[in-house]
C-alpha cells in the first residue's frame, strides 16, 4: 500500500521525514530542557511502542524518536498531547483540541543551561526564563534562536544564537563585612576578567570591567560580596551557525531586565515579518543576515519599540559582527 | 579599663647605623622595661611591629630593626627629633636573675643579639655577678655585623666570639658557624652553666644539638621566640603556639617549656 | 522569674525595650546567601518579634553583635589620636544556649587572657542576653557531647507559642518590666540528643601533630576562612592602619576579624610562615579548639554548634574529624 502523507504539514508539526522511505522520527521540544521525569518515561513508550526503541538527545534539549512507521502518526500524536502539556509546549488550540501535535519549524526551542535551581554559578532560573520566553514567541514559523544561560560562562552558548541571555547580578559590597582576605580579587582574577583591587584593605570594583559573573559572591566568607536584589541580564544578538557566515553574538545590551528583553525579542519578529527576503527558502533567514541588508540602525528601530531601559542598562549603539565568510571567498 | 591599644608618641633620640639594613632607633621611654621585651612600634599611615628592646639606659629603650616588610621601612625615614606612636613593654623578658652567679652563655644569631643585648650588657658591666660570661655571636658576613662598636667594648669584660658564616679572603676574624664554638666551652661545673639562645629557628635548633652534647640539662637553656606578635596582650591570636601567647607568655622560654611547643 | 503573656503584650514590651535597648537577633537575609536565591541567616539589629527567625541556626553566629568585623580602634592625626565612642543603649542578643556558652569563651579571651579588651568591655558591660529554645536538635549541630546544650546564665528566655509568649526573667531589669505579667513555671527548651554524633577526643597531645588525617584534610581544605568566620568562639583579629587618600597623615586603626585558615596569618615581617599548608592550619584549629584552649583554660572552646561544618564548601566536618580522632588517638 503507497502512502499518501502530506508531509509539509508533518514538517511544521515537528515530524522528520527520514533518510529511510516511510519512516519519520517525531521531535518532541523540552522548553528550558526542564522536564518532569514521568515525561521519560512516556517517551520510552512511544518509542518501544511505534519506533525503533531508541531515542536521539537533540541538540536543542528534546527527544527524537526514531523510527515511526509514518502511518502511526496520528497514534503517535495522540501519544505525545500529554507529553506537550507536562513539559509545557506553547500549543495552538486547534492542534490541541484534535491531538494534532504542536506545529513548530521556524523559531527553535529556547533551550537553557541547567541554572540556578542547581548550579553554583548560575545567576537565575534559566529555564523558568526559557519557558516564559516559549509562552511569549511560541508557535511561530520564523527562525528565531532564543537560548538561556545562567552566568558568562556560557555553557549554553548563547553567542551561537539569534538572541543569547546571560545571567548577570550587580555584586553589592558591604565594606563593614569585608575582611581583607582576598579571596574575591583572587576568584575574579583567576576565574573572571580581573575587575576588584585591594586598595586601603578594601575592595574597589572596576565597573567597566565587571561582567556580573557572581565570582566575588561565591568566593567571599563572611557576605560582603551579596547579589543585587534585581536580576540583570546581558543580551547577546545575532550569533549563528550555518553555511555562509558564522559568527559570535555580540553584547547588544548589559545589565538589562528581563521585560525588555523578552520585548525585543517579540519586536523582532515584526522586523523579520517586515524584511525578510521574499526569497527566503522556506521562509527561513538569519535575522543577521537581514540586519546586514537592512542596517542595524532599521533593526534598532523595530527592536526598542516602547522598550524603555533601566538607567543602569548599558546599550551598544552600534554592533559590528566578525566571523568566518565562507560566502565571501573568491 | 586601661585601652591597651591606643600608643604613645615617642622621641627618635639617636639613630645608629649597623649596616645598610639594620639600624638602633634610641628613643624616649620612662618606666619598667627587661631585656627581651618587646613594643609594637607604629607608624601612622601604615602599621604596627613587633620590635624587640635591644638596650635599655634611663628614660631610653633602643629598637633594632631591621628593613623588612612595609612597617620597618617606614621607620627608617624617621630621624633624630622625630616621633614615633609606640606602645609596651609586652611580654616576659629576660630576668637577669635567672643567670646570676652562673657560668653564662649567649648565643645569638644576626638580629637574634637584639633581645639579649641587654642581658650582655649587664654581664659585660657587672661581670662579677657572674662566674664566666661568653658571648658566641654569629653573623652572615662581615656586612652584617651589628652592635660593632659593642663587641670592642664587651670583650674587655667577657668573652667574645663574634663569628660570620663566610667572609671574603684575607678576613682576620672567626668564620664558620655559632655551633663550631660550642664544643670547645669548659666549664668549672656544667651544672652551674646557663645558655641563652636566640636566632633563626634552625640556628636555634642545631645550637641546643650541640649544646645537649655537653650534658647541658633543658632547664639551663633559655631561648625567645620571634612570632607574629599584633595585639601584644593575647587576644589577636597570631602568635599562639599551642596553649602560650608568646606575647603574654614569652618571647622568652625555659627550654623545658619551649621544646614543647608547636606552630 | 517565669511569665507568660499575649504575643501581643510581648511585642509591645519588646518595643518599649527599644528605647533603652539595640536589639540584636538572627535574621533571614533574602537572596544575601553565597548562590543565586538563596537565603542566609545572620545577626542584625530587629524591630519586632517577626523579624526573628526562631527555627533556623544562624549561619553565622552572635558574636558580631559583640564584636564588629571591623571595628576601629582609633583615629589619628599627626599627633593625636582620638577613641571612638562606644554603645549608646544597652545591647539585648538573642541566642541559643550553644551560643551562651561560647559567649563564656569570648569572655576567656577578651576579659581574662591576662589583659582585658577595653574594646570588647564596654561593649560586653551592656550586653543582654535573650536565650531561645532548641526545641529539636538541629542538624550538624554536637552540643550534647560538648556539654553545650543547656544554658542557665541568661539575662532572658523567650519562647514564642502561637499567640502566646513565655518568659523566663532572670536579670533584675527584666523581672521589673514583666511583674505585671500572669506567673507561670517557664523552663527554657533544650535537646538531649543530636542528630549528629560525636565522640571527643580525649587524648590529644602534642603527637597528634603527626597524625596523617591532617595531610588528608589538608588536601581537601582551599582556606577560604569560613569556619572561623561563622564560628561563635574563634576571637583572632588583624591590625590594619588606613590613611585617608585626600590627607594620607591622617587615617584610622581598625582590627579586623581573622582567620587561622588564610594566608598570612602566620608570616611575619620578611615574609616566613608558621604554617604554610592548610594541613598545618587545620591541624592548629582543631587542637586550639579541643586541645591547648582547654590545657590553658581548664575547658574545652568548641561549644559544638556545628556551624563549621554547615557552612564549609568543601564539606570538611569538623565532626567528622572528632571522631576520627577520638578513634585513633582516643
Amino acid at each position: 500500500m503507497s502512502l499518501d502523507i502530506n508531509t509539509k504539514k508533518a514538517k511544521k508539526h515537528a515530524w522528520r521525514i527520514s533518510k529511510e522511505r516511510g519512516i519519520g522520527a517525531s521531535r518532541i521540544r523540552v522548553p528550558g530542557g526542564y522536564l518532569d521525569a514521568e515525561v521519560l518515561g512516556m517517551v520510552q513508550k512511544i518509542a518501544r511502542e511505534y519506533g525503533n526503541g531508541y531515542v536521539h538527545l537533540t541538540t536543542r534539549q528534546g527527544f527524537e524518536i526514531e523510527g515511526i512507521h509514518l502511518e502511526d502518526m496520528d497514534k503517535v500524536n495522540e501519544l505525545l498531547q500529554p507529553i506537550i502539556e507536562k513539559v509545557g509546549i506553547n500549543q495552538n488550540p486547534e492542534d490541541k483540541d484534535n491531538a494534532n501535535g504542536y506545529s513548530a519549524s521556524g523559531t527553535r526551542n529556547v533551550s537553557a543551561c541547567i541554572g540556578n535551581n542547581v548550579c553554583p554559578f548560575a545567576n537565575y532560573n534559566t529555564s523558568e526564563l526559557a519557558r516564559r520566553i516559549d509562552k511569549e514567541i511560541f508557535p511561530n514559523d520564523l527562525h528565531f534562536k532564543v537560548a538561556c544561560t545562567g552566568c558568562a560562562n556560557d555553557c549554553a552558548k548563547v553567542r551561537m544564537h539569534d538572541f543569547g541571555i546571560i545571567g548577570m547580578t550587580m555584586p553589592q559590597y558591604d565594606p563593614d563585612r569585608c575582611i581583607s582576605c582576598n579571596a574575591c580579587v583572587k576568584g575574579c582574577t583567576s576565574l573572571s576578567v580581573s575587575a576588584l583591587r585591594m586598595e586601603n584593605y578594601k575592595i574597589v570594583r572596576d565597573t567597566e570591567k565587571c561582567i556580573g559573573c557572581g565570582v566575588c559572591v561565591t568566593k567571599c566568607p563572611t557576605r560582603a560580596w551579596t547579589r543585587s536584589e534585581k536580576k540583570y541580564y546581558k543580551l547577546t544578538i545575532m550569533g549563528r551557525t550555518g553555511k555562509k557566515n558564522p559568527r559570535l553574538g555580540k553584547d547588544f545590551l548589559v545589565w538589562a531586565d528581563e521585560e525588555n528583553i523578552v520585548k525585543i525579542i517579540k519586536n523582532t519578529y515584526k522586523f523579520v515579518e517586515e524584511y525578510i527576503s521574499p526569497n527566503a527558502p522556506a521562509r527561513k533567514e538569519h535575522i543577521g543576515y537581514i540586519i546586514d541588508r537592512v542596517g542595524f540602525e532599521k533593526f534598532k528601530e523595530f527592536a526598542l519599540k516602547d522598550v524603555e531601559l533601566m538607567p543602569e542598562t548599558i546599550m551598544n549603539n552600534n554592533v559590528y559582527w566578525e566571523g568566518i565568510h565562507f560566502d565571501n571567498k573568491h | 579599663m586601661k585601652n591597651e591599644y591606643v600608643p604613645f608618641p615617642s622621641e627618635i633620640k639617636e639613630v645608629i647605623k649597623h649596616t645598610n639594613l639594620e639600624y638602633t632607633f634610641r628613643m624616649e621611654f620612662d618606666g619598667d622595661v627587661k631585656p627581651g621585651q618587646f613594643f609594637e612600634i607604629s607608624i601612622p599611615k601604615y602599621g604596627e611591629a613587633p620590635i624587640s628592646v635591644s638596650g635599655i639606659a634611663d628614660g631610653l629603650v633602643d629598637f633594632t630593626i631591621r628593613r623588612v616588610g612595609k612597617v620597618t621601612d617606614e621607620v627608617f625615614e624617621n630621624y633624630v627629633g622625630d616621633k614615633l606612636l609606640i606602645r609596651g613593654p609586652y611580654g616576659n623578658g629576660f630576668d637577669i636573675d635567672n643567670f646570676k652567679g652562673k657560668e653564662v652563655v649567649i648565643i645569638g644569631g644576626g638580629t637574634g643579639v637584639s633581645p639579649m643585648r641587654g642581658v650582655i650588657q649587664y654581664f659585660a658591666a657587672n661581670p662579677k655577678d657572674a662566674i664566666s660570661t661568653t658571648l658566641i655571636a654569629g653573623f652572615k658576613s662581615p656586612e652584617d655585623v651589628l652592635f660593632k662598636a659593642d663587641f670592642e667594648r664587651w670583650s674587655k669584660t667577657i668573652n667574645v666570639i663574634k663569628t660570620v658564616d663566610a667572609a671574603p679572603e684575607g678576613y682576620e676574624g672567626p668564620v664558620g658557624m655559632v655551633t663550631k664554638y660550642i664544643p670547645d666551652l669548659k666549664f668549672k661545673d656544667p651544672k652551674n652553666a646557663v645558655f641563652i639562645c636566640v636566632g633563626p629557628p634552625i640556628m636555634i635548633k642545631f645550637t641546643i644539638q650541640e649544646i645537649k652534647k655537653l650534658g647541658i640539662e633543658d632547664e639551663q637553656i633559655w631561648t625567645s621566640y620571634e612570632r607574629k606578635m599584633c595585639c601584644g596582650v593575647g587576644k589577636c591570636g597570631h602568635c599562639k603556639m599551642d596553649d602560650k601567647y608568646v606575647c603574654l607568655d614569652g618571647p622568652v622560654f625555659n627550654y623545658t617549656e619551649a621544646k614543647e611547643l608547636f606552630d | 522569674m517565669g511569665y507568660q503573656l499575649s504575643k501581643e503584650k510581648m511585642e509591645s514590651i519588646f518595643k518599649t525595650l527599644q528605647e533603652t535597648h539595640d536589639i540584636y537577633a538572627p535574621v533571614v537575609k533574602k537572596g544575601d546567601g553565597t548562590f543565586s536565591e538563596v537565603d542566609v541567616v545572620r545577626y542584625d539589629k530587629v524591630t519586632s518579634l517577626d523579624e526573628i527567625e526562631w527555627n533556623k541556626k544562624s549561619d553565622y553566629s552572635f558574636k558580631e553583635a559583640l564584636l564588629s568585623i571591623n571595628e576601629t580602634l582609633f583615629y589619628f592625626t599627626e599627633d593625636e589620636t582620638t577613641v571612638p565612642k562606644g554603645p549608646t543603649k544597652d545591647l539585648l542578643i538573642f541566642l541559643r544556649a550553644c551560643d551562651m556558652h561560647a559567649l563564656k569563651r569570648l569572655d576567656q579571651i577578651y576579659l581574662d587572657n591576662k589583659f582585658g579588651d577595653f574594646y570588647y568591655q564596654r561593649v560586653r558591660a551592656r550586653a543582654k542576653f535573650c536565650l531561645m529554645g532548641c526545641e529539636h536538635s538541629c542538624d550538624s549541630g554536637y552540643c550534647v557531647a560538648m556539654g553545650t546544650n543547656k544554658a542557665d546564665d541568661y539575662d532572658l528566655y523567650l519562647k514564642l507559642d502561637g499567640d502566646k509568649a513565655l518568659v523566663d526573667a532572670k536579670n533584675e531589669d527584666f523581672v521589673a518590666i514583666f511583674n505585671e505579667e500572669s506567673k507561670l513555671d517557664v523552663t527554657p527548651d533544650y535537646v538531649t540528643e543530636n542528630k549528629q554524633k560525636v565522640s571527643i577526643p580525649k587524648n590529644l597531645s602534642k603527637a597528634t601533630k603527626d597524625n596523617p588525617i591532617w595531610e588528608e584534610y589538608g588536601s581537601r581544605c582551599i582556606g577560604c576562612g569560613r569556619c572561623n568566620f561563622v564560628c561563635p568562639t574563634c576571637t583572632c583579629f588583624t591590625m590594619q592602619d588606613i590613611f585617608y587618600k585626600d590627607n594620607p597623615k591622617v587615617g584610622e586603626r581598625r582590627r579586623v576579624w581573622a582567620s587561622c585558615q588564610i594566608d598570612g596569618y602566620s608570616q611575619i615581617a620578611g615574609g616566613f610562615e608558621f604554617r604554610k599548608s592548610q594541613a598545618d592550619r587545620i591541624r592548629f584549629k582543631v587542637m586550639h579548639k579541643h586541645y591547648d584552649f582547654e590545657k590553658r583554660f581548664g575547658y574545652s572552646m568548641c561549644v559544638g554548634c556545628g556551624r563549621c561544618d554547615d557552612v564549609c564548601p568543601e564539606y570538611i566536618s569538623h565532626a567528622a574529624i572528632l571522631n576520627r580522632l577520638a578513634k585513633e588517638e582516643g
